[in-house]
């Protein structure tokens, strides 16, 4: 699955309309609601006036998957929603991104136990992991940003080698 | 207060304090394996409250069997159901008498009795590896950044001269 | 006549559905299941409901979709360190659970907390209830459709949060208040701040007030919908608000007083109707009183020691370090591997939030908890929510679900 130019040919016309493609992509990711645990009142409080996400184009949180390009894992996934998850992201059509937000999400946090999934990364593959218990708004908006950065540049394969 | 019942009185005395005005705070599993001689290893741990008098009560209830079996009390508390069902869960005393015995916060077919004390907590080595999406693709470039005369940016790509940092 | 026309007979004279040998008509229930993952921002919350229609017969809350085996990592971690684990159950109000917390250990210690201690413990508690009734304000809203209700209870909390990050560094999930007092002393230029909230949030809870509670149609989607009776809601073990709103007058903050509520007056509002309306009502009657508790704890302020200094228990200051080697082996120690609580057993409730949140907490006469359970209002509150729509349409199920006000990190643990 690649850019426009995978499809018509490597040329100056199609390389301009992969960047019109990718510009379009990152301008107006639209998140699914998989908020958990306390990642997502952070998450949703990036939301929310103060640190606005709306000026992303990223405020409508979608709550049907299908209809999402971008997944927040927002809080600890234990063993009972770990098969939820992986439903919700199969659900989601391409392109679509990962974000994991939080320690718990990235690596299994403050809890290395039975009862965690230590890290989403053994889900589902993740673009952009974001550290913090909880992150501030403002780390979540850096990994967003550094998303964009990623879209842009056309890498939304990075990473998913077992598809 | 704290008084020590077995699991035979349990029935009736529980209706006594529920008619005599008393609430169920509290009800939770406790697994005496290792803190000295008892003589169940599984007791059931119940706290109550009273309103009107103002005061507090703990009842400790031993579990007799194997498995480890207590009276339900969830008719005489219907608070108890959730809380019977976690302690079931949790430890794997049943109830008898409950209503719907089934595990509540651990998947269905999970086996093993998480807050038991020879269950163990189940940590995970942690690995430490080289950052596995560092693009290296330069002759020089090092996988340290403090190495390498190459830099990369936060997305694992060679920023070349000219570009910004 | 043969089976075949015998259908088509049938058929023919009753239409197309009687071909459909067990269709009853009268039996159109159809079992659906809402969440782990829905809309609804109360978490991973499963329930499993019976609808005839769009009228809910039963529903049954399944969870354990966030649990996080957080008893058995308390009994990992050292006395001071399961402060950090036990911050996280319930994620909104997470000074309430180190305040219940510490106070069990406390009680185990036999120790006492200077007064200074107890002032800035309460102070921050009532914050946490002011911050965590905002965040329930704007998910009521949000569920019945009146968006505008998330942004404003958010914009107050933001102002709340910064507070937090003054005094613990943290905007959630502070390892602040430990067992002994709290971790540091309040930072100059605290009272500035505080005092800029009290004076600014009565008018805008006036404001937000005027918003919903006289708007005709919040009004008619609550009022009515989700009645729970007195008895229905003693029986089934609620507390907090669900419990004040169906007229049971109970506070443990005034009934069976802890910490500094005794030095501080205040009023526990309650409602008699027992709808989605009168916990409304009294959740925002709470903010208010809240505000009156902080603004007394901020003029009576003591000084003094913050936390109990007795060395086995704290860290001494550094320069003390710098001069006494039994300092520097007492620092050490406890850095490793922490005090040692002696054997017993301990049962404390405070009046969080959303009611009665204890923790019972068993010591061996090690440096760890022998067993350590938390008694989350949420978990019990949940069972309320079974019989309470039972009839009601699913519209009024979200409404219900969000004045029920569930907290799944404390359901799950």
């Amino acid at each position: 699955m690649g850019g426009v130019s995978d499809v018509l040919g490597a040329n100056f016309m199609t390389a301009q309309l992969d960047k019109l493609v990718n510009w379009a992509r990152k301008s107006s990711l639209w998140p699914a609601t998989f908020g958990l645990a306390c990642c997502a009142i952070e998450m949703m409080a990036t939301t929310m006036p103060r640190h606005d996400i709306a000026r992303f184009g990223m405020e409508a949180f979608r709550a049907s998957p299908r209809q999402a390009d971008l997944m927040i894992v927002a809080g600890r996934v234990s063993q009972k929603m770990a098969p939820v998850l992986r439903q919700i992201y199969d659900q989601m059509t391409e392109p679509k991104w990962v974000i994991s937000m939080g320690a718990c999400a990235s690596t299994g946090g403050v809890f290395n136990n039975y009862a965690l999934v230590q890290g989403v990364d053994q889900i589902v593959p993740v673009d952009i992991y974001v550290p913090g218990c909880p992150p501030r708004p403002e780390m979540l908006i850096d990994g967003i940003m550094l998303l964009h950065e990623k879209i842009r540049r056309g890498e939304y394969t990075a990473g998913r080698i077992a598809g | 207060m704290v008084t020590t019942i077995s699991a035979g009185d349990w029935s009736e005395r529980a209706q006594a304090l529920a008619a005599d005005g008393w609430w169920l705070a509290d009800l939770c599993g406790v697994d005496h394996l290792r803190i000295g001689p008892r003589d169940e290893r599984f007791g059931v741990v119940v706290q109550l409250l009273h309103h009107e008098r103002k005061e507090r009560q703990m009842i400790h209830v031993t579990a007799v069997g194997d498995p480890p079996t207590v009276p339900s009390i969830a008719a005489v508390w219907p608070t108890a159901d959730f809380m019977e069902r976690e302690a079931f869960d949790m430890f794997g005393i049943v109830f008898e008498g409950h209503p719907n015995l089934t595990r509540i916060l651990m998947p269905d077919e999970w086996e093993g009795y998480p807050l038991r004390k020879d269950y163990g907590v189940g940590k995970v080595a942690v690995e430490f590896v080289e950052q596995p999406l560092l693009q290296i693709s330069t002759p020089g470039q090092g996988p340290d950044q403090a190495e390498s005369k190459v830099r990369v940016d936060r997305l694992g790509q060679v920023i070349e001269e000219g570009d910004a940092p | 006549m043969s089976t075949a026309e015998k259908i088509v007979t049938e058929i023919e004279t009753r239409g197309q559905g009687a071909f459909v040998e067990s269709y009853d008509p009268s039996d159109e229930r159809m079992v659906i299941n809402m969440g782990p993952v829905h809309p609804s921002t109360h978490g991973v919350l499963r329930l499993l409901l019976e609808l005839d229609g769009e009228t809910v017969t039963k529903c049954l809350p399944i969870i354990g979709y966030l649990h996080t085996g957080m008893e058995k990592e308390c009994e990992d971690q050292n006395w001071r360190g399961a402060v950090t684990i036990v911050t996280r159950m319930d994620y909104l109000a997470p000074l309430s659970n180190e305040q219940v917390y510490s106070m069990a250990v406390e009680e185990l210690l036999g120790i006492e907390v200077p007064p200074r201690g107890k002032y800035i413990r309460t102070m921050l508690a009532e914050l946490n209830r002011l911050s965590s009734h905002l965040v329930w304000f704007g998910t009521q809203g949000l569920d019945m459709g009146a968006m505008s209700a998330m942004f404003y209870g958010f914009r107050e909390r933001e102002v709340i949060l910064d507070f937090y990050e003054m005094v613990t560094g943290l905007r959630m999930n502070h390892g602040y208040i430990i067992p002994g007092g709290v971790w540091e002393d309040l930072p100059p230029g605290w009272e500035r701040v505080l005092r800029n909230i009290l004076d600014t949030f009565p008018k805008r809870i006036d404001e937000y007030e005027s918003l919903l509670s006289a708007n005709p149609i919040f009004v008619e989607r609550t009022k009515g919908v989700g009645v729970m009776s007195r008895k229905d809601v003693l029986t089934l073990g609620a507390s907090g608000p669900i419990a004040r709103a169906s007229g049971f007058d109970w506070d443990l903050r005034r009934d069976m007083p802890y910490e500094a509520y005794g030095d501080v007056s205040f009023g526990v509002p309650v409602e008699k109707n027992g709808d989605v309306y009168a916990r409304y009502r009294v959740r925002v009657a709470e903010m208010r009183e809240s505000l009156k508790i902080i603004q007394q704890l901020v003029d009576k302020m003591p000084g003094g020691d913050f936390k109990n200094m007795d060395p086995k228990l704290t860290p001494p200051p550094r320069d003390e370090m710098n001069r006494s080697m039994e300092a520097v082996i007492h620092h050490f120690k406890l850095v490793t591997q922490g005090y040692t609580v002696p054997a017993g057993e301990a049962y404390v409730a405070v009046e969080s939030p959303r009611g009665e949140l204890g923790v019972y907490v068993v010591s061996d006469g090690g440096t760890s908890p022998y067993r350590c359970h938390v008694r989350d209002p949420s978990f019990v509150n949940l069972q309320v929510l079974g019989p309470m729509v039972i009839g009601s349409l699913v519209a009024d199920l979200i409404a219900c679900i969000a004045s029920v006000d569930p907290i799944m990190g404390g359901v799950d643990r």
